[in-house]
Formats: structure tokens, C-alpha cells, sequence
């Protein structure tokens, strides 16, 4: 019998997401995957192959087995966890019967965490993934977010779960950025102000782009440029018209007009979504040598 | 120049013009007839166009010589080939239209003189962006220009036509937007059902058309 899961209690934003939905945004669709790529790669390495995932944010996330049984992996974040009542250490494997219930609850830290299975969540693909897009209102379960009452089915993974290994992060220090197609355009004041300033994770944040508090006003005097719209990345440090600083995240528009002065590096944009409202960080350059050296070591 | 770690951006002007645009949208047809390897996607824009590669399998630099190559021949026959011509039948104003007759007044015209000039000449697909199958077509004429709204309208449906900075704007999906709303089309840019999932590439020709 096909296992199927039931969702009794869902935080806001929770989305199924698989690696992502890549050569889209010339079609205006940006890639979406996971806010933490290398945890949702963790989860479905211990599970040897696994389908998409299921993404929860802060409060976590109920859910009930109502048939057949399964193999479930659970990384990302710090969350608290219990199954059938029993707590159980995180990040966490479970073999999983019908009737089994599992309960994901605030933890220590974090704002994502990955649920994923020994088999793949029974929605269409759209464009070759999984993934749900909020913004365009494509892919996962109708192309919207997951509510509690919702019931997923479980089928066969499909030909392509070869899963790549990935690195925890085990930096603490500063958000290493590549200078953005537009850094020239800010004053050498602005730009210096920029890398030894602290700023803080505003509470403005969700799968689109994480709003900065710029507490040492960086940006204040900062010239409001009238831009070329131009393609835009994850990463992209913004700064909007209001002059908030702004990194734009997985489901970003594929394009837009506001003066990029960086962008956060590969290796780093996992800790990055991590960070809860509240953490202050501070941004530190690096050249593009670096940058690659640093995503190469996090995904052998 | 890089655009973050995983991509290349070849820029062709820092303003939107209509030389930057053409040469955008060639260099564009000249990556699709033959991608340089290591490349993961393109994605033209209004005067750029985005190369994005994995730094595992490609360097920066090895693609950056290979873009600059490319760059210093001539566009090969495939970028030459006849582009792509869509007729699009649009009802002007009324519900599906409401900023018809303030645009067509802002430009000291009225309603029927403004669809006959929008409608007079065929416009270019300049790039799809902003939404899913989202298409900025230009230029008009100077006498057609007219900045964007003050507001941004709550979001209009798909196959809304738009108008503003000497473009017309079609979308594909429901978008909040400043630009005047002038008609709506049955048109659909964006079908995720679909392969490629838009139907105008760069470059296309566009002719408007009243609804008849």
C-alpha cells in the first residue's frame, strides 16, 4: 500500500521544494529549491535517495501517517522534536508506521527545516520540479503554500535522486559577499560604510528576500538610482527605494531596477537564511577565486 | 563581469536604448544556436544578457574568454534568422482598460487616436522578465512617451496590456503594477504546461491589433 502522510498542524510559508527549477528565468520564473540547500541535501543523504521535500519555517509542523509506512529524514535548523509523544534528538532519522504521529516544534534556532522521505511526494513537476513558487503560484501542492488538513501521498522516487553530499556550515563570522553589478554606482564612503557596519535580520522576511535593518545608516545618504531593470540573482544584496538593504532569496523576481551592491556567496547564503530576526551580521568582501573555493569545499 | 558566483553578465549598456537592446538580443540568438559548454542557462535581458554556469565544471575566466571570443566574430547565421511575428487582438479600454482615456488625454489625444498610434507600427519583444511570460515590447515614437503611474494598482489579470516609458508590456500572469492598464488580450504568454513554457523569444515582432 502507498504510504500517505496527513498534515495536522502547519506553520505559515511551509512549501514543498525540490533542488530547484534551474533555466527558467529567461521564461521570468526564477530557480526556487530550498532556502537551506545543504541541510535539504543532509536530510536526503542519510536517507541514501529521497524525493522533494517538505519545507517548514519557524513553528514547525504536525503531521500524522494515515497509510503505509516510511522512511523519514529531518535536518535544518534547530528544531523540537517528538515522535508519538516521545522527544527525539535532532537533526533525526524515523521509520515511520501508520498511525505514527510527529510533532516539529520551535528550537533553539533557525527559520527552515527539511522533511524528506524514502520516496517522492505524489504532486506534479511543472517545469521540471517539484518546487513551489509562491510568487508565480507554481509547483508543490496547487503552487501555494501548505496548510494543516492537507494530505500527501507518497510514491516511488523517480530515476534522477542521486543526491549530492553537502557540508554543514561551520562558520560563524561574517556574510562573504561578491561586489554587485552595481557597486560602482555608490559613493567609496558608502561601500566602506557597508562592509564595517553591523546590520540586523529585520522580522520583513520570507522565501523572496530577507529585509535588513540598517541600523548604522549606511544607506541614508545613499543616491536613489533610476536603473535598467537587469537580471537578478539569490543573493543579490538590494537596496530598495526607502534605502532598506534587502538580500533577495530563492523565490526573487527574475528581474529588477534597484542598485545591487553585492551578493551573498554560495557557500554562504544557507547560514545566511538561517539567521532569525534579531541576529545582527556584518558583510565582508571576497574575490571570486575565493568564492569558489569556499562552495567547492561545502558540497564535497 | 561576474554577477554573483554562479554567473556572467555580459552588459551592452548601462541605459535602456535601442542599440543596447538589438545588441542584447543578438548576442542572446547567437548563445541559444550554440551554447558555450558549461553553461547552464542564458537568460536575455533588456540590454544584458546572464549566463549562468557551475564553477565546478567551468571557470569564470574560461568562460569569460570564450564570451569575448564570441563577442569579437560576427553573429553566425542562426542569430540572423527571420524572427518570430505575433498579431495580438487587444480590446481597448473600457474594464479590461481603465487608464485608456488618461493615457490617450496625457498625450493630447483621444482614445481612438491613441489605439491607431500604438497600433500603427509593430514593436519589438525587447525581453521577458519582471513575471512568468511577462514581455516589455518597444520603442514608440517620442510623441508616445509617457512616464509610469504615481500608484501601483492592486494586481490585473493575465493578458493585461500596459503602457509607459515608450513600451507596451503584455503579462501572463496577475501582477500588481504602475504602468497604465490600456486593454486586455486573450494572448497568454505563460503556459508552465507548455515546452519552452512562453511563446514570444527576444527579438519577435509584435503587431496590435484592435479586437474585432
Amino acid at each position: 500500500m502507498k504510504a500517505a502522510i496527513r498534515l495536522t498542524r502547519v506553520g505559515p510559508s511551509a512549501t514543498i521544494q525540490d533542488t530547484g527549477r534551474p533555466g527558467m528565468l529567461q521564461h521570468g520564473v526564477s530557480e526556487s529549491g530550498p532556502m537551506d540547500r545543504g541541510a535539504f541535501l543532509r536530510a536526503g543523504m542519510s536517507l541514501g535517495g529521497a524525493g522533494a521535500a517538505i519545507e517548514f519555517t519557524r513553528a514547525g509542523l504536525d503531521f500524522s501517517i494515515e497509510q503505509g509506512s516510511c522512511r523519514a529524514a529531518l535536518a535544518g535548523g534547530s528544531f523540537t522534536l517528538a515522535c508519538n509523544g516521545a522527544p527525539a534528538a535532532w537533526p533525526a532519522m524515523l521509520d515511520l508506521q501508520p498511525g505514527d504521529q510527529v510533532s516539529i516544534t520551535p528550537g533553539a534556532g533557525g527559520n527552515y527545516g527539511y522533511l524528506r522521505f524514502d520516496q517522492e511526494i505524489d504532486v506534479p513537476a511543472v517545469l521540471g520540479s517539484r518546487s513551489t513558487n509562491l510568487v508565480a503560484a507554481l509547483g508543490g501542492l496547487a503552487g501555494r503554500a501548505l496548510r494543516a488538513g492537507d494530505g500527501l501521498g507518497l510514491t516511488s522516487l523517480g530515476p534522477a535522486t542521486t543526491q549530492s553530499p553537502s557540508r554543514p556550515p561551520n562558520e560563524s563570522g561574517p556574510i562573504r559577499f561578491l561586489w554587485g553589478i552595481h557597486a560602482d554606482l555608490f559613493p567609496p564612503a558608502v561601500r566602506q560604510a557597508f562592509v564595517g557596519s553591523e546590520f540586523t535580520v529585520s522580522s520583513q522576511l520570507d522565501r523572496m528576500g530577507v529585509r535588513l535593518d540598517d541600523r548604522g545608516g549606511v544607506f541614508a545618504g545613499a543616491p536613489i538610482l533610476s536603473l535598467v531593470s537587469d537580471a537578478i540573482v539569490a543573493g543579490d544584496i538590494q537596496i530598495l527605494g526607502d534605502r532598506t538593504p534587502i538580500v533577495l532569496m530563492r523565490d526573487h523576481q527574475p528581474t529588477g531596477g534597484y542598485p545591487r551592491i553585492g551578493t551573498v556567496i554560495s557557500a554562504d547564503l544557507d547560514r545566511f537564511a538561517q539567521m532569525r530576526p534579531g541576529s545582527t551580521l556584518a558583510f565582508a568582501p571576497v574575490t571570486l577565486q575565493k568564492a569558489h573555493e569556499l562552495f567547492v569545499a561545502s558540497v564535497l | 563581469m561576474p554577477l554573483g558566483d554562479r554567473g556572467l553578465l555580459v552588459r551592452f549598456g548601462r541605459t535602456l536604448s535601442d542599440d543596447a537592446n538589438r545588441a542584447a538580443i543578438a548576442f542572446a540568438r547567437q548563445l541559444r544556436a550554440r551554447l558555450p559548454d558549461g553553461v547552464r542557462e542564458i537568460d536575455p535581458n533588456l540590454v544584458s544578457v546572464l549566463l549562468t554556469y557551475d564553477p565546478r565544471v567551468m571557470a569564470f575566466e574560461r568562460l569569460a574568454g570564450e564570451v569575448r571570443l564570441l563577442l569579437s566574430v560576427a553573429p553566425g547565421a542562426a542569430s540572423k534568422a527571420v524572427p518570430g511575428a505575433q498579431r495580438i487582438a487587444v480590446t481597448f479600454g473600457g474594464e479590461g482598460g481603465p487608464d485608456l482615456e488618461e493615457a490617450a488625454a496625457a498625450l493630447k489625444l483621444s482614445p481612438a487616436e491613441f489605439v491607431a498610434a500604438h497600433n500603427s507600427t509593430p514593436l519589438r519583444v525587447l525581453t521577458t522578465g519582471f513575471a512568468p511570460g511577462f514581455v516589455y515590447c518597444g520603442f514608440h515614437p517620442e510623441a508616445l512617451r509617457l512616464p509610469r503611474r504615481t500608484t501601483v494598482r492592486p494586481p490585473v489579470p493575465p493578458g493585461s496590456i500596459l503602457f509607459a516609458a515608450g513600451q507596451t508590456a503584455i503579462t501572463a500572469t496577475a501582477v500588481r503594477t504602475g504602468w497604465h492598464v490600456i486593454g486586455r488580450s486573450a494572448f497568454r504568454n505563460f503556459d508552465p504546461s507548455a515546452d519552452p513554457p512562453t511563446k514570444l523569444l527576444e527579438g519577435d515582432s509584435v503587431t496590435f491589433v484592435v479586437e474585432t
